[in-house]
């Protein structure tokens, strides 16, 4: 068994040199065909964590009225938090409120015209964040209905536009990445198959001196794997030096957003080195089996 | 991986001088009523019945489309016959396992018209690649080998590749190749048809010598003044049907 499998790898290796200009045929498809899945999954998933955060700030604001005690305004607060679609509620009260609105004047750079105010004209407010943006207009009509409430900002049509955006993303670019993965596995295991047909005189002489299966297929098989292994190294080797200038370019384009990105290497990394090695093993394995006993 | 020869002892025994095997005569190929129709409808044999003793030299003939090479791939069971029975050395091919393929093959040498070599393996690589491929342990494969290439006079020549080499050199490895396995059977399909005559008589003479070795020769070919010299068993083929099969033959029927 350990003897075969040593078989198998040296035949792999020498069957990999010998044809050296086929396999770097296939290896550069394999390459080009990863890196496109690759980019496909690296752009998808920055367009969704970006609507992710866009997503987040989805937030309802009502304004309380001015007559409105600290007891109402507390259990208005308590009231809210204990929806089930809310994540979380800020009271933010009018003095607070006017703070907040010079800081951001004076961040602007604008003139701060409200000192010459008598009194603060701004509203006291109740911030609610929600655990699911599509349940806007649920939260937004139980709010309003509260007494002590005098109006609620309605964003929905802002909202309903970002989810509607969301949701396109989504399934395109599911629907992309599974397209782009079968022209990907169809070119991948063509490039193999050729690999293969080369060597059809090879593996009919096997036939006639009565190799068994397995020792034509496997030394294929595993030839396919070093294919999609080297393809798959070359292609994350190619996606690291680009990473960094990428990533610099992604962070001064959404320099707004902080998008979260940690897991997205980790999975792209995973995506090229399995659908490499599966595809060269796939490959391998459907093209010499025409050439099995019948 | 390779089968234990339980009948005979191996060809290297018999090289080596040993007593011939004491058997009782037994068939090594039986074909029996065999029908053969590719999948495009082509009738390729027609009713053939066929009984090779073993020991025996046997010239295949008969003009091109016959159905010479069809009855060589259903004997290696590279074909199945659509009716009747192929029989090797003991097995009827239809109802073998297909794990049990590779074992019948090996009991089997076959020689072709266009050698089959691999043109970037050397002599003795091409030979020892037969014993690689079916899983025989290092240590065999070099005694093994030496003495096939030995036996067809390629031993000043082991080291260089196929296009380095004479057509008949070509071949002769080829048969080295196919002899590497200690076959029962040496299946030639036309192993002549690319040689000179000179050539082809060095070719005929060393599968005479195999065949004195106790190896069973079945040869399909075109030339019939090997044929008619040698006085063999002659079986010829028209349209798929054995029309003759006659001892101490010639190529043509002599009435
Ligand atoms: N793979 C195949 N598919 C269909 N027909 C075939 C195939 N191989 C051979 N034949 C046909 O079967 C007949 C016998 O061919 P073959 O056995 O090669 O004859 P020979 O070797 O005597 O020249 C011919 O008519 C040939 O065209
Ligand atoms: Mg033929």
């Amino acid at each position: 068994m350990v003897a075969f499998v040593l078989f198998s790898i040296r035949r792999a290796w020498q069957g990999f040199w010998r044809n050296a200009l086929m396999s770097l045929a296939a290896t550069l498809t394999m390459v080009l065909m990863l890196t496109l899945l690759a980019g496909f999954f690296v752009l998808q998933n920055v367009l969704l964590a970006s609507l992710t955060f866009v997503e987040q700030k989805v937030e309802v604001v009502a304004y309380v009225q001015n007559t409105a005690t600290q007891d109402q305004v507390n259990a208005l607060v308590a009231k809210v938090q204990a929806m089930p679609e809310v994540a979380s509620v800020q009271f933010v009260s009018r003095d607070q409120a006017l703070a907040n609105f010079r800081q951001t004047l004076a961040a602007q750079g604008r003139p701060d015209l409200t000192t010459s105010l008598d009194q603060n004209p701004l509203y006291a407010s109740v911030n609610v964040k929600l655990r699911d943006p599509s349940q806007l207009s649920a939260v937004v009509s139980a709010i309003g209905d509260q007494p002590i409430v005098r109006s609620v900002i309605n964003i929905q049509a802002l909202v309903d536009r970002v989810l509607t955006f969301t949701s396109v993303v989504r399934s395109a670019g599911i629907a992309i990445l599974g397209i782009v993965g079968v022209i990907v596995l169809f070119i991948i295991v063509n490039t193999i198959r050729l690999a293969v047909v080369a060597r059809a005189e090879e593996i009919e002489i096997m036939r006639l001196v009565g190799a068994s299966d397995a020792f034509i297929r496997w030394p294929f098989v595993f030839e396919g794997a070093l294919v999609g292994l080297l393809g798959a190294m070359i292609t994350l080797g190619l996606l690291l030096l680009a990473s960094q200038p990428l990533s610099q370019a992604m962070v001064s384009f959404f320099n707004v957003l902080p998008i979260e990105l940690g897991s997205v290497g980790r999975d792209t990394t995973a995506l090229v080195l399995g659908t490499g090695v599966g595809l060269g093993v796939l490959g391998a394995w459907v093209s010499v089996r025409t050439y099995l006993i019948r | 991986m390779t089968s234990p020869e339980t009948a005979s002892p191996s060809l290297f025994g018999r090289l080596a001088g040993r007593s011939r095997p004491v058997r009782t005569s037994h068939d090594v190929v039986v074909l029996h009523d065999v029908t053969k129709r590719y999948p495009n409808g082509r009738m390729a044999l027609r009713d053939v019945d066929l009984v090779v003793p073993e020991g025996d030299f046997v010239f295949l003939v008969g003009p091109s489309g016959a159905g010479k090479s069809t009855l060589m791939r259903l004997l290696i069971r590279d074909e199945l016959a659509t009716q009747g029975h192929v029989v090797v050395d003991g097995d009827d091919l239809a109802r073998l396992r297909r794990r049990a393929v590779p074992r019948v093959r090996r009991k089997i040498g076959v020689v072709f018209q266009d050698f089959k070599l691999l043109p970037r393996k050397t002599v003795w690589e091409n030979v020892a690649f037969a014993l690689e491929v079916t899983g025989t342990p290092r240590a065999k494969i070099r005694p093994a080998v030496d003495r096939v290439i030995a036996l067809v006079g390629l031993t000043a020549q082991a080291a260089q590749i196929p296009t380095q080499l004479s057509g008949g050199e070509q071949q002769r490895t080829a048969i080295a190749r196919a002899l590497v396995h200690d076959p029962r059977i040496i299946i030639a399909d036309e192993p002549t048809g690319n040689l000179d005559p000179v050539i082809s008589w060095e070719i005929i003479q060393l599968l005479l010598r195999i065949n004195e070795l106790g190896v069973t020769i079945l040869m399909a070919t075109h030339d019939a003044e090997v044929v008619t010299a040698l006085r063999k068993r002659v079986v010829a083929l028209e349209e798929g049907r054995v029309i003759r099969d006659e001892l101490g033959a010639a190529y043509h029927r002599e009435d």
